[in-house]
């Protein structure tokens, strides 16, 4: 009896630490550690890493939906009717409903933080610093960065933020984040799909080869879309250090009023 | 600022891919990505900043009136990624540029993004140059 009441809570015990291994889908996963994985178990996606747009391979996303990459019929993207609604009053720069006037673009009108996963569609750098306890991923445009807990779930009710709550994990050769937690002030992508505060966004970066990073990017927001969405883009290894590319609002606010608004006004007036 | 300004030489026709669906920040909306026009002039600033490296040129009209261009580059680390730098050209420096114009007429031009950059020649010197 008392061997069988051993037996039931070592299963127990067992069962409760193996939930803490697996992702958080909801953001509603238990707080608390879980031991990093062994460094013999990283993959070494060391380097810097290019979005590669003159490569064959460098896929010029404007929209996550598979079958509209460059957003020509964004409109057909499969959203819920709050989405449909929301994305109507969007004027977005890019994609084939691309307008230069009064366009709410929150990065190119306000220099918001483009946000996750909008900040893989900007052709700049990325790179990782891989610990065992964190892996960092360090962006060139903004000089953005996040901390990637590799010992943790979420918490249970994550603050909104504009980068979200990321966790991660490696599955084999691929590094896989899984982030919630977000506000619902970014686009996206850059046509201006919206998202809602319950997005949940898996990102899995694996090295094609020793120069080649590939990165699979799934949407995951069910307020807002009626299935997930998955694409994928291409990194090269590069020898260009990262530059400084912040948007800083008196630069763009002056390069807006010189260059762009004077495109759209009568002989540029 | 003196001008040496030999205006603009004419428009060439010109048959782009127009298959730059992302840029930088913004799309080309505001440009006629099919057509090129050559300006030469003077160089009066050369804006080395983001959101993307911006030249002010003076160049002489058809009708022989200086016309104010302001022609928009990629971002300065795309520029330097194509072998451009800050000092690829300055205030007084003779240029002959090609650049998609402004849809509405105003003389504003885009001459590089990520994808591209058209023919920019400084005081006789070519700088490099990327096709789409």
């Amino acid at each position: 009896m008392r061997t069988r009441a051993v037996v039931l809570i070592a299963a127990i015990v067992a069962a409760l630490g193996f939930s803490r291994s697996l992702p958080a889908q909801s953001g509603q996963g238990s707080p608390g550690t879980k031991t990093p994985q062994a460094s013999a178990a990283m993959p070494d996606l060391s380097g810097i890493w290019d979005p590669d747009f003159h490569g064959p391979e460098g896929i010029r996303l404007s929209s996550w939906d598979p079958s509209d990459p460059f957003a020509q019929h964004p409109e057909k993207t499969p959203m819920t009717p709050w989405a449909a609604e929301k994305f109507k009053s969007v004027r977005p720069p890019f994609g084939a409903l691309q307008t230069l006037e009064n366009t709410n673009d929150p990065v190119q009108r306000f220099c918001d933080p483009p946000g996750i996963p909008r900040i893989y569609m900007y052709p700049w750098e990325i790179t990782f610093v891989q610990t065992p306890k964190i892996v960092y991923i360090l962006y060139e445009y903004t000089k953005v960065w996040r901390a990637v807990a590799m010992d943790r779930d979420h918490p249970k009710d994550p603050d909104n933020s504009w980068m979200g709550d990321a966790i991660g994990r490696y599955e084999g050769d691929t590094f896989v984040v899984d982030t919630v937690g977000f506000n619902d002030k970014t686009w996206l992508d850059q046509t201006g799909h919206p998202h809602s505060d319950a997005l949940h966004v898996i990102e899995r970066f694996r090295r094609k080869d020793h120069d080649h990073l590939e990165l699979s990017v799934t949407i995951d927001d069910p307020k807002a879309y009626t299935k997930n969405l998955t694409s994928a883009k291409v990194y090269k290894l590069t020898n260009a250090p990262m530059g400084e590319t912040l948007c800083a609002y008196s630069e763009m606010k002056a390069f807006q009023d010189n260059v762009i608004d004077k495109t759209q006004t009568p002989g540029g007036k | 600022m003196k001008s040496r300004s030999l205006g603009v030489l004419g428009v060439v026709a010109a048959l782009l891919v127009l298959s730059a669906p992302t840029l930088a920040h913004h799309g080309v909306a505001g440009y006629d990505m099919a057509k090129t026009v050559t300006v030469h002039g003077t160089v009066t600033k050369f804006d080395w900043s983001n959101p993307h490296v911006v030249v002010y040129v003076d160049a002489k009209s058809d009708s022989g009136e200086i016309q104010h261009w302001t022609i928009e580059f990629a971002s300065p680390v795309h520029m330097v990624r194509a072998g451009w730098s800050k000092s690829s050209m300055k205030a007084g420096d003779d240029i002959v540029i090609d650049t998609h114009p402004s849809r509405n007429g105003a003389p504003i031009g885009i001459t590089s993004t990520i994808t591209f950059i058209l023919k920019t020649v400084v005081n006789g010197q070519p700088l490099p140059t990327r096709s789409e």
